[in-house]
């Protein structure tokens, strides 16, 4: 078995690495700061992959490996989906489908005060912002944006939550937008808002929407953009 | 394994292998690996070595301390054989330290990682294709690991195959480096040259064994490039 060497990293940005494979020498690269995202780890002078994914590559600094996990690992600044499972004094727990439970502090909303505490039942679905997400300790949550207000954060009423990749959450929320979404947006008029630890809800005026928007993202993953289309009419046939 | 086979191999080939991931929807992650033999001229029942391995949730700790990885090995069709507890306890730890070593357990303190092996047929090298469907699995859900381990078993027969011993082995995978060769080599050995697991049984003669590990490393090569090719198909 061969080592393939090669001179640049370039070599490996945007090919498919495996967990062990090393793609980064840092003895030649000695008087620039690199920038390391999910999925790598550094071993002395080499980076190498803990996963298996694409790696990515952005200017001027940062790598990262880009795979779709059903599993979320919570990141600052995601907007995410959460359900609520407890209530605490001073926070509630929050299930992101992540290794730990999230806090989401009672104070957390917009011209929250003590006074005002929002009664939330086990089982609410809310959209959420993640403020703080420190290694071994429960991510921080919270329902404004970064200048205190809700910003359509908050809990989600009606409609059908259901869970997707992380991947696919990543896919759906890129711009331009996402052909099936725009395929879909054409015919039907929903509301969806994705989280992106790999949760997507959908409410429309009727039941028979909301299943067809649901089915359609849900086949969309593994298929390109002109294969989403071809998908979304054919649905959307089959029920007009 | 590699022996001389009724499925007409030759002493060194490989039991075609077929392996594909994400077969489950509630598992973070799964796999399932097998090694098939050729029909058969005799009725035995067995054709089919196959088997899923799925990852559940990795869990919190609410309380206690926990292992860091657990395992639970089941055979979904054990009438046909007695299958004794013990056996698949030796299974489960030996699977559990291969695992171990190749994990990034402090990536993730304060989880448990659940592993379940389903045993669907078994027609041999069983450990084998336990280990390389766990690390199939391991590696879809997205579990940091150091590096992929291949499992090869091997079997030592006199002529007339009938068996005498037989090996498992677990190799670390061969990785794609951009760093020159010298540097990317443990004590003087490139790192595919180690060995992660090996279990043997039956009586064979060190010069058997050692030539079993060549053997092994040479099918690695192929094994390596069955997931590999699978885990890159899905990520394009």
């Amino acid at each position: 078995m061969e080592n393939k060497q090669f001179s640049s990293p370039a070599s490996f940005v945007d090919s498919t690495v495996v967990p062990g494979d090393v793609v980064l020498d840092l003895s030649s690269m000695t008087s620039q700061t690199i920038k390391l995202g999910g999925g790598l780890r550094q071993d002395c002078d080499a980076i190498s992959a803990m996963k298996a994914g694409t790696l990515r590559f952005s200017k001027p600094n940062k790598y990262w490996i880009e795979s779709s996990q059903k599993r979320y690992v919570p990141c600052v600044e995601d907007t995410i989906l959460g359900i609520v499972v407890d209530s605490k004094a001073d926070n509630f727990l929050i299930d992101i489908k992540g290794p730990a439970m999230g806090f989401l502090p009672v104070l957390a909303f917009e011209g929250g005060t003590r006074r005002n505490i929002p009664k939330f039942e086990v089982g609410t679905l809310l959209y959420l912002r993640v403020v703080k997400a420190n290694f071994g300790m429960n991510p921080e949550l919270s329902c404004t944006d970064a200048s205190g207000k809700a910003a359509e954060f908050g809990p989600l009423k009606d409609g059908y939550m259901f869970e997707t990749s992380t991947g696919l959450s990543r896919k759906l929320l890129s711009s331009p937008t996402c052909p099936v979404l725009e395929a879909l947006g054409k015919k039907l008029s929903f509301e969806i808002a994705v989280g992106l630890n790999g949760r997507v809800w959908v409410n429309a005026a009727s039941p028979d929407t909301i299943v067809v928007v649901a089915n359609a993202i849900m086949n969309s993953e593994s298929l390109s953009g002109a294969q989403q289309i071809i998908m979304v009419d054919h649905l959307l046939k089959n029920i007009q | 394994m590699e022996v001389d086979g009724e499925d007409g191999r030759t002493q060194n080939q490989l039991r075609p292998l077929a392996c594909s991931h994400n077969i489950l929807y509630r598992a973070h992650g799964s796999a399932s690996w097998s090694l098939r033999t050729r029909t058969l001229r005799k009725q035995t029942g067995q054709i089919d070595n196959l088997l899923k391995s799925y990852l559940m949730r990795m869990r919190p700790w609410l309380n206690g301390n926990k292992e860091a990885l657990e395992f639970k090995f089941h055979h979904v069709w054990v009438w046909f054989r007695y299958s004794g507890l013990p056996l698949e306890e030796a299974y489960e730890m030996i699977l559990k330290r291969t695992l171990q070593s190749i994990c990034h357990l402090t990536i993730n303190p304060n989880t448990t990682t659940s592993i379940i092996i389903q045993v669907i047929n078994d027609d041999s090298a069983l450990l084998s294709c336990a280990i390389n469907a766990a690390c199939v699995a391991l590696v879809d859900a997205g579990i940091p690991t150091k590096h992929v381990a291949v499992a090869i078993c091997c079997c030592v027969a006199k002529s007339g195959c009938k068996m005498k011993a037989f090996a498992y082995l677990a190799f670390p995978n061969s990785v794609h480096s951009v760093l020159p060769e010298r540097s990317s080599s443990m004590q003087g050995k490139p790192i595919e040259h180690g060995i992660v697991t090996s279990v043997t049984n039956g009586i064979m003669s060190a010069d058997n064994y050692f030539y079993s590990l060549e053997r092994g490393r040479a099918a690695s090569v192929r094994v390596v490039r069955v997931s590999q090719e699978e885990l890159a198909t899905a990520l394009n």
